[in-house]
């Protein structure tokens, strides 16, 4: 193959997932939140994508957009949520949505 | 000449999608990180041509780039204008010490593992057929080897269009109380 | 002859547990009743003993009565053993008879206690461990005895639970009791080691004669005799015991329990005699009580004070007789002591019972007006404590004193000892005489006095008195030295005496001996009957009892409470107390830190997850 090794691609995959993983744990917004988790399910596609290129199967590819499907409901049910509680007004931090705390 | 013209394309889409992920954790204005995410999306799409996987490259940028950024962006659009003033700060104060370090050590525990112990496997590339990555292909595969994964994939994404229709309505009924 | 014995032995223990079980279910009479008929019967079989003894040959007349071996270890075997001999018996019929009839006084004297029962469970068990004391075989049991006759010293001392003196005064009996416990203990360790047994014969045929063990033997047994007899330096708790219920001082504090030295030294004469330096300590040490106490009595207000300072005086006289040799003598002056000095106190309880529980000699004073019957036996009890002729004390005391003259320089000094004290008892003895049985009644008695249905007190605490009357004043009469010496023939069997007075030592003994009585008598006459000469100020130092309480609070009780308080506060506060608490507060603080994990942010939850996942990342690399 030409172009760069598979371990860059592993590389980039890791930062991605990384940047994904700090987003969720230090932003207080839900929405941001949501969006960090999608950069780290993104991160993760691109790892199968690669290795499915180095094995020369497709089966990642299909792993791939099976993740895909999911990340997209997981979406559409956390949007809802977040959608409700803007409907009542509630502060969107989620430094201040702890009721369920232990 | 076609490799190097290969490794600026990688460089390129790898610096973009750096950079839009970047972007979406940092801005305030959540607008704004929608936008970077779908900038995200497409250099991926790039990355994913780059290895040979057609299908999905335009998969994602129809699915995610076409159906659920649009959504966010609706959402977004819905809710107002909720920049945030501070979006770094609050919590515990071990919060931003603790979630740097534990992001470092993933990244360096990858690095090292790739570096040291997995670096002979990943030297031989399979060459592939003009087939690999094709629609048929794919199809083939989702129909016999993974077909339980598929239809259970089906049942999550109607599972999940129940959940948003079920969510959605309760605010409507909620509205139509406070309208009445 | 063996049945006697165990009847005699378990008879009060029969009754106390009869009382402590039947606990309320029986009235308190009944309680009375059980306990002075078992002590009646007891005296009894004592009776019954000492006929059938009578009628055996002189030299075989000690019976040993095994039932079963009590205590085995190795190669040594001491077994349940009674000794029946000539001293043990007449010891159970002083604690018997005396005892019985203190007994009987109590019915009337406790009559109306809310705690009646007890004091008659108590008493009961007091008499079981005086016999078993009096008759066991071995010294293991002797010691046995030893300690329940202190414990029931404590339990009556502090009879009247609601008072703290009594508890103190309780305490301080038991712990100072417990000192002699513990080093006729160290005897009997020295003793088995050298003898291989405890039995009294064993042990008297084969201890080391002379020597450092054989002192230290006898210093052992010693130091038991000094804390139960309460003599110098162990005498300090006797006057407070005075706390307990009258009966119980006569009982316990004069007639027998502290007489139970001078019965120890009689009976171990021969570990005495093997080390005479110990013997010479104990004689010296009873002529020091005695004048002591005699001292101190001269100026205390207590009438049942006076009493027992007048028994701790007596019993240095048992003792010098005792140190001297005189066994015989030492156990005739026992006897009589039990006589007069149980009347003494019952007499007092009289009067004492009358007045509203008053003690105090000035409250009381002239009461003899108000109670002629007291004031005679008192008189009769007085004259006896003295020594004039023809009352008991007389006979028992100056057989004492010949025998100090018949022994050298070192009898001599004695003898000059107990002349002083002699004269101390007359001015004391009568000085309390004067003081509360003649002159005019005090304001408080005249005020206070009640009789009892027309009469001083209920017959039944008249007639045990009328009964120690009559034995304090003829008692005496059993043996008179130079001429008829019954007593001492029935003893030599078991004790033989080491010296014997020749007729002149006893003749000029007993003149000197009447006449420091008298003039004692005279003094106190002089001084609180026809007021012929002024009182003199007490003497601070007798007040104060020559300081020894406060001596021994010095060395004893600062040191032990200043190491407790220094323990507590180095030791046990910070490692014990303070392990403990740390434990739970750690306990606390884990768990409280632990819980600051859960503060419901996302965020939080999401570091945690992340952090899992690079530490188990690390965790599984490293282990493949």
């Amino acid at each position: 193959m030409q172009g760069p090794d598979i371990q860059w691609y592993v590389v980039l995959s890791a930062i991605l997932f990384t940047t994904g993983a700090l987003g969720v744990m230090l932003r207080r917004s839900p929405l941001i939140i949501l969006l960090s988790v999608e950069i780290m399910l993104n991160s993760a596609n691109l790892l199968l994508i690669a290795f499915s290129r180095l094995h020369g199967r497709e089966d990642g590819q299909v792993f791939a957009i099976s993740v895909m499907a999911v990340a997209a409901s997981e979406v559409v049910v956390g949007l809802g949520l977040i959608v409700a509680l803007g409907r009542r007004n509630v502060d969107l931090d989620v430094d201040k949505l702890r009721t369920l705390r232990g | 000449m076609a490799n190097f013209l290969i490794w600026v394309v990688w460089v390129v889409a790898a610096f973009a999608c750096l950079a839009s992920a970047l972007a979406v954790v940092t801005f305030r204005n959540p607008f704004y990180s929608a936008l970077s995410l779908i900038g995200n999306l497409a250099s991926l799409a790039v990355l994913f041509l780059l290895l040979s996987g057609e299908f999905v490259a335009a998969g994602q940028v129809l699915v995610y780039g076409g159906a659920v950024m649009v959504m966010f962006l609706f959402v977004i659009a819905y809710l107002g204008d909720r920049s945030e003033d501070s979006p770094w700060s609050g919590g515990p104060s071990w919060q931003v010490v603790g979630a740097v370090l534990a992001g470092g050590a993933l990244l360096a525990e990858v690095c090292v593992v790739v570096g040291l112990k997995a670096g002979g496997l990943l030297s031989s590339t399979e060459p592939v057929g003009r087939s690999f990555g094709s629609p048929e292909s794919i199809g083939k595969l989702f129909l016999t080897d993974h077909l339980l994964a598929f239809e259970v994939t089906s049942v999550v994404l109607l599972v999940a269009a129940v959940g948003g229709v079920v969510l959605g309505a309760h605010a409507r009924a909620l509205e139509s109380d406070a309208g009445a | 002859m063996n049945a006697a014995a165990w009847t005699c032995l378990l008879l009060p223990l029969a009754a106390a547990a009869a009382i402590t079980l039947g606990g309320t279910g029986i009235s308190r009479r009944v309680a009375g009743y059980l306990a002075t008929t078992a002590a009646l019967a007891a005296f009894g079989a004592a009776v019954v003993a000492f006929v059938i003894m009578l009628g055996e040959d002189p030299e075989a007349r000690a019976h040993t009565t095994t039932s079963w071996t009590w205590l085995s270890a190795g190669q040594y075997h001491f077994g349940f053993t009674l000794l029946t001999d000539q001293l043990s018996v007449m010891m159970m019929l002083i604690v018997a008879g005396v005892g019985s009839l203190i007994v009987a006084y109590s019915v009337g004297y406790m009559d109306g206690e809310n705690e009646e029962r007890r004091y008659f469970a108590y008493i009961s068990l007091f008499i079981f461990s005086m016999l078993l004391l009096v008759q066991s075989g071995n010294l293991l049991l002797l010691l046995a005895g030893w300690g329940m006759v202190g414990l029931s010293s404590y339990l009556l001392i502090g009879f009247h639970q609601e008072r703290p003196s009594a508890i103190a005064a309780a305490k301080k009996a038991f712990v100072m009791n417990a000192f002699g416990d513990a080093t006729m203990a160290l005897s009997l360790f020295l003793l088995v080691q050298h003898t291989g047994q405890l039995d009294y014969a064993g042990v008297f045929a084969n201890s080391p004669q002379g020597g450092t063990v054989a002192n230290l033997i006898a210093l052992g047994l010693l130091g038991g005799a000094l804390a139960k007899s309460a003599q110098l330096p162990l005498h300090t708790w006797l006057p407070d015991a005075m706390e307990g219920p009258t009966p119980v001082s006569a009982l316990i504090h004069a007639a027998t329990m502290v007489t139970a030295g001078v019965y120890l030294i009689v009976r171990c004469h021969t570990l005495f005699e093997n080390a005479y330096v110990i013997q010479d300590l104990a004689a010296g040490l009873g002529a020091a009580t005695l004048l002591m106490a005699g001292l101190i009595a001269l100026v205390q207000v207590d009438v049942k004070r006076v009493i027992a300072y007048s028994t701790m005086s007596q019993i240095g006289f048992m003792f010098v007789g005792a140190g001297l040799g005189a066994y015989p003598n030492a156990m005739f002056h026992l006897m009589t002591h039990a006589f007069f000095k149980a009347l003494l106190f019952m007499a007092a309880g009289l009067a004492i019972h009358a007045i509203a529980g008053e003690q105090d000699i000035r409250q009381l004073a002239g009461i003899g007006k108000l109670m002629p019957f007291t004031k005679i036996i008192f008189l009769v009890g007085s004259l006896a404590l003295v020594g004039i002729p023809p009352f008991s004390g007389f006979f028992s005391k100056d057989s004492i004193l010949a025998s100090a003259l018949a022994q050298g320089w070192y009898g001599i000094l004695i003898f000059v000892a107990g002349l002083i004290g002699t004269f101390l008892t007359g001015i004391y003895a009568f000085r309390l005489y004067f003081i509360v049985f003649t002159g005019e009644p005090s304001a408080f008695a005249r005020e206070h006095f009640h009789r009892h249905q027309g009469k001083e007190a209920p017959f039944s605490m008249l007639w045990p008195v009328g009964a120690l009357t009559l034995l304090a004043a003829f008692g005496g009469l059993l043996q008179f030295a130079p001429e008829w010496h019954p007593l001492s023939t029935w003893l030599d069997p078991v004790a033989p005496p080491l010296v014997e007075p020749t007729s002149a030592q006893e003749w000029l003994g007993s003149a000197l001996a009447i006449l420091a009585g008298v003039s004692g008598m005279a003094v106190s006459w002089a001084i609180y009957s026809a007021k012929r000469a002024r009182a003199p100020k007490p003497v601070r130092l007798f007040e104060k009892k020559f300081y020894w309480d406060e001596l021994y609070d010095l060395i004893w009780y600062r040191p032990a409470d200043l190491v407790a308080r220094g323990l507590y506060a180095i030791v046990e506060k910070p490692l014990i107390l303070g392990s403990l608490s740390a434990v739970s507060e750690g306990a606390g603080l884990g768990s409280r830190e632990l819980g600051r994990a859960q503060n419901g942010l996302v965020r939080s939850y999401a570091l945690a997850l992340a952090s899992g996942l690079a530490v188990l990342t690390i965790v599984f690399l490293s282990a493949r």
